[in-house]
């Protein structure tokens, strides 16, 4: 399962992660967002152990989404050492996220 | 769960559903009367059918779908979502799956402001009760070609501290009194990294967030994470996409726009989503 994180929590779980985290910005009233969590689930399992991925309420998290400069969700954004790597806006196919975080990794 | 979801009664979407009916599949075929075999106001080409009117042509389409058990749908899709190992479909306010989708929905000729799409989720939205909460306290600019557009912009301007509206269809609205009307003509968007001004022809608008709301919408956007060419899908000889399962036939793989070829793609189309099924349902 995808792990909550919030504004107080991004930094421990997500900047200080010792492995790449890939972050799900969503919302309780986004459609595609609803779409894209069991997607989400199914990418967190085919690369456990390789990245790790987080799911964070854009709504009750404004700060970390602002300080990303999210305008749209869904949003994944990748990171590795603690820096953002990749950016996706919107629905994806579960093979496509895969590859779009393998192509960034070098996996 | 169908076994084919067909979106779009054209004439590659019916030859589609014909042969689905043909192999026994089931199927829910979306979509309202073509509007482009209709205005043809006779058509020499169509072999066996010399000369047949448009009006006539879309007469016979119809009887010959009637004549099937293929289950129709009037509404308009939204959008597809490939969830691995079917679709999730949206039409209007109902959600469908099907194991396989056929995208039979024509081209559309209107040309999008310049950077509508390079922008598109980063500043630029198609969504105003998708995105409206990110822009509470902000500043926000509804371009609008339709009736829904008004009401999106006035839902906005209870979010926002001030909504500028450029209508491209017009029509009597009332609005709240933070809603500026701007009449002008989009010409393209402008941002470094995401969209923040909206130039026209006689003058431009600064805004957070702009919101493009109109009946039809880029097909990438209908199905995210469909390989697209300009307004064209990619496919290859079988009419398959970048995405499993997910096949295009008609106007929309590209030219010639023609019924012939939109009739002969539909069916090759569906032929390939039927082999697709058997195999799956073999494993
Ligand atoms: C004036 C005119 C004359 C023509 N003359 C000829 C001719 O003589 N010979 C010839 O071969 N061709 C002719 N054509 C071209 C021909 O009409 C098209 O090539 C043909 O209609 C393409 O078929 P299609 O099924 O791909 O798409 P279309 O016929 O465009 O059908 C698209 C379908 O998709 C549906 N749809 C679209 N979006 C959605 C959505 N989001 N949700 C649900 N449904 C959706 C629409 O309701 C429609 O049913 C002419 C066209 C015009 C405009």
């Amino acid at each position: 399962m995808a792990k909550h994180v919030t504004d107080l929590t991004f930094k421990e779980e997500v900047i200080n992660s010792d492995i790449p985290v890939l972050v799900d910005f969503w919302a309780t009233w986004c459609g595609p967002c609803k779409m894209l969590a069991p997607v989400i689930e199914e990418v967190s399992k085919n690369l456990e152990g390789q990245v790790k991925v987080v799911k964070i309420d854009v709504d009750e998290n404004p700060q970390v989404a602002g300080s990303y400069g999210i305008s749209s969700i869904p949003t994944m954004i990748l990171f590795k050492d603690g820096a953002p790597v990749g950016k996706m806006v919107g629905f994806r196919p579960a093979d496509q996220i895969e590859s779009a975080i393998k192509g960034a990794l070098g996996l | 769960m169908y076994d084919i979801a067909i979106i779009g009664k054209g004439p590659a979407g019916i030859s589609a559903a014909i042969n689905a009916f043909a192999r026994n599949k089931s199927v829910i075929l979306f979509g309202s009367d073509s509007k482009k075999v209709i205005l043809s106001p006779s058509i020499p080409n169509y072999p066996g059918l010399p000369d047949i009117k448009g009006v006539d042509f879309a007469k016979r389409l119809e009887d010959h779908l009637s004549s099937t058990n293929v289950e129709t749908s009037s509404k308009k899709v939204n959008a597809i979502y490939s969830m691995g190992n079917y679709f999730s479909i949206q039409a209007e306010k109902d959600v469908y799956e099907a194991e396989t989708v056929i995208l039979a929905t024509g081209v559309d000729f209107k040309k999008s402001i310049e950077g509508e799409d390079s922008f598109l989720g980063m500043g630029v939205s198609y969504c105003a009760t998708c995105d409206a909460p990110l822009y509470k306290g902000k500043i926000t600019t509804v371009i609008g070609y339709n009736e829904e557009s008004y009401k999106e912009a006035d839902f906005l301007s209870e979010i926002c501290t001030k909504v500028y509206f450029v209508p491209v269809f017009k029509m009597e609205y009332n609005f709240n009194s933070n809603v500026e009307i701007i009449n002008d003509t989009p010409l393209r968007f402008e941002g470094s990294m995401k969209a923040d001004r909206l130039v026209m022809k006689n003058s431009e608008i600064l805004a957070d967030g702009f919101f493009v709301i109109k009946d039809s919408y880029p097909v990438s956007s209908l199905v995210p994470g469909l390989e697209v060419d300009g307004p064209h899908v990619v496919v290859n000889r079988s009419m398959e996409t970048n995405i499993k399962g997910l096949y295009a036939a008609g106007d929309i793989t590209g030219r010639p726009y023609q019924i012939a070829k939109a009739v002969g793609e539909g069916q090759i189309a569906v032929l390939s989503a039927c082999d697709y099924l058997d195999k799956k349902a073999s494993q």
